[in-house]
């Protein structure tokens, strides 16, 4: 299988991380020193290993079909991507972007994959990093395959209806393993899985549906973002109070009898003195 | 009669110092962990679905205070959002959703009660007495052992613990013990404070 260079689906894919960049520059509020982005590519492109350059410099070679590189922390600003066959000058590249807006702070996944139509494209995606209670986990599902709408299920009940091409579907939940299939939007069709998915506490997993359906290539492909986790509410350890260390009982009763008496001898003494 | 009334208060009042619980100690444990500057070569991962490896301690021994405790791993409780102490008092509980038995970074914690209304006397009763260099065992899957050495014991209010420390993922690899303690408030059936020790592998 080879792959056409697309200008519209990278052009397409500019736009959005474009628009990407400037929506982030708006939500970023007050000047606070910016912390670089970071930046993780997928590939969701079956039969076409690439080498992948930013701003001109080769950065992932040799990259593979259903594999995830990175995290790559860029700076915030603009940047050439390309994708070539590996050992191609990056003026033959499959698919290029340029000018691309990675905004500060932010958590990006760089997918290159095919789009409804089948075409290659660098779908930008921005990753939710919000740190999950203890205790739970993040499931995205992505919908990055040359396939129509289709619903993600979990143990067999629909998590994620009518997801298309680009679109994803995302949920906190009890980290645990579930059994998870792809399906023909409304349908009982299976086109993917099931797949058991380990779902670790603390951290997003992303699972991109890849490939065609077609070409009978449709793939999952994994990333996990870690370190999301929280520390527990707290941790109650004891309700019988046998470890209270404060002062037991009768030794304030020793005190308190003490004190009774000196104040007794006092003012016997004092009594005794008048007379 | 003043000389003994005078004594009496003495010896009560030199009870009630002793009983005070002696002062927290601590080596600072570095937390922080170093963020890689940005790589030349990026690495790149197998696109497949992570799994979560067995990792569990199953027992704990602490010599100094007679203790050898099934550990049993555990997570949230669900209502509260609490960890999850084993309810059982002679158990004390590894959170499953932190660093394991053989972690090469963060804290392992297991939490034990210090006693409770209906079993009496827990695991952890004497936490609170440890000293530094007391040895603290954890026994991993397979019977192996990895040996550490307390180098702190702290004690909070619950309401001001930093859970967040304790509970880290990253820094240097250390072992967290946690129970309760500090004064006990009858009516709700809460002590006030946790008590903590932090352990570092034996060199």
């Amino acid at each position: 299988m080879s792959i056409i260079p697309v200008r519209r689906a990278a052009t397409v894919g500019a736009v959005a991380l474009i628009a990407l960049g400037t929506a982030g520059a708006f939500a970023s509020g007050p000047a606070y020193a910016k912390a670089n982005a970071s930046v993780t590519v997928v590939h969701g492109i079956p039969g076409q290993p690439v080498d992948v350059y930013v701003n001109g410099e080769k950065t992932v070679p040799g990259f593979q079909p259903g594999k995830v590189a990175g995290p790559l922390s860029l700076p915030a600003g603009q940047y050439d991507i390309a994708l070539t066959k590996p050992g191609d000058a990056i003026g033959s590249a499959l698919l290029t972007v340029n000018d691309a807006e990675v905004p500060a702070d932010a958590n990006i996944s760089l997918v290159a994959h095919l789009d409804a139509g089948g075409k290659p494209a660098l779908t930008p995606f921005v990753n939710d990093t919000a740190k999950l209670a203890a205790g739970k986990t993040r499931l995205i599902v992505r919908h990055a395959a040359a396939a129509p709408a289709v619903d993600i299920r979990a143990g067999g009940e629909p998590v994620f209806e009518g997801v298309t091409n680009g679109k994803e579907g995302k949920a906190d939940l009890d980290a645990g393993t579930v059994s998870a299939d792809v399906v023909l939007a409304g349908t009982d069709t299976r086109v993917l899985g099931p797949a058991d998915l380990d779902l670790a506490e603390g951290a997003a997993t992303i699972v991109y549906a890849v490939g065609s359906a077609e070409d009978e290539t449709l793939d999952l492909v994994t990333q996990s973002i870690t370190g999301l986790h929280s520390a527990p509410g707290g941790v109650p350890s004891g309700n019988g109070g046998q470890a209270d260390r404060g002062l037991s009982l009768p030794w304030y009763g020793v005190g308190a009898a003490g004190i009774l008496l000196a104040l007794a001898g006092l003012t016997r003494l004092a009594v005794g003195r008048r007379r | 009669m003043v000389a003994l009334g005078v004594s009496l208060v003495a010896v009560s009042g030199v009870v009630a110092c002793q009983s005070q619980p002696a002062a927290d100690f601590a080596t600072p444990v570095a937390v922080a962990p170093s963020s890689a500057p940005a790589p030349v070569r990026v690495p790149v991962s197998d696109g497949s679905p992570p799994t979560t490896g067995a990792d569990a301690p199953v027992r704990l021994s602490i010599p100094a205070l007679r203790l050898d405790a099934k550990v049993a791993a555990v997570g949230i409780d669900e209502r509260t959002g609490d960890f999850a102490v084993p309810p059982s008092v002679d158990r004390v509980g590894w959170y499953r959703f932190g660093p394991g038995f053989s972690a090469p970074a963060g804290s392992i914690v297991v939490a034990g009660h210090v006693d409770s209304a209906a079993e009496g006397k827990g695991a952890f009763f004497r936490l609170g007495s440890l000293e530094a260099g007391d040895v603290v065992t954890l026994t991993g899957p397979g019977g192996k052992d990895r040996a550490f050495e307390v180098t702190a014991r702290e004690r909070y209010r619950k309401t001001a613990i930093p859970l967040e420390k304790y509970f880290a993922r990253d820094g240097e690899v250390r072992l967290t013990l946690i129970t309760c303690g500090g004064p006990f408030d009858a009516a709700t059936k809460h002590y006030r404070d946790n008590v903590v020790v932090t352990a570092v592998p034996r060199a």
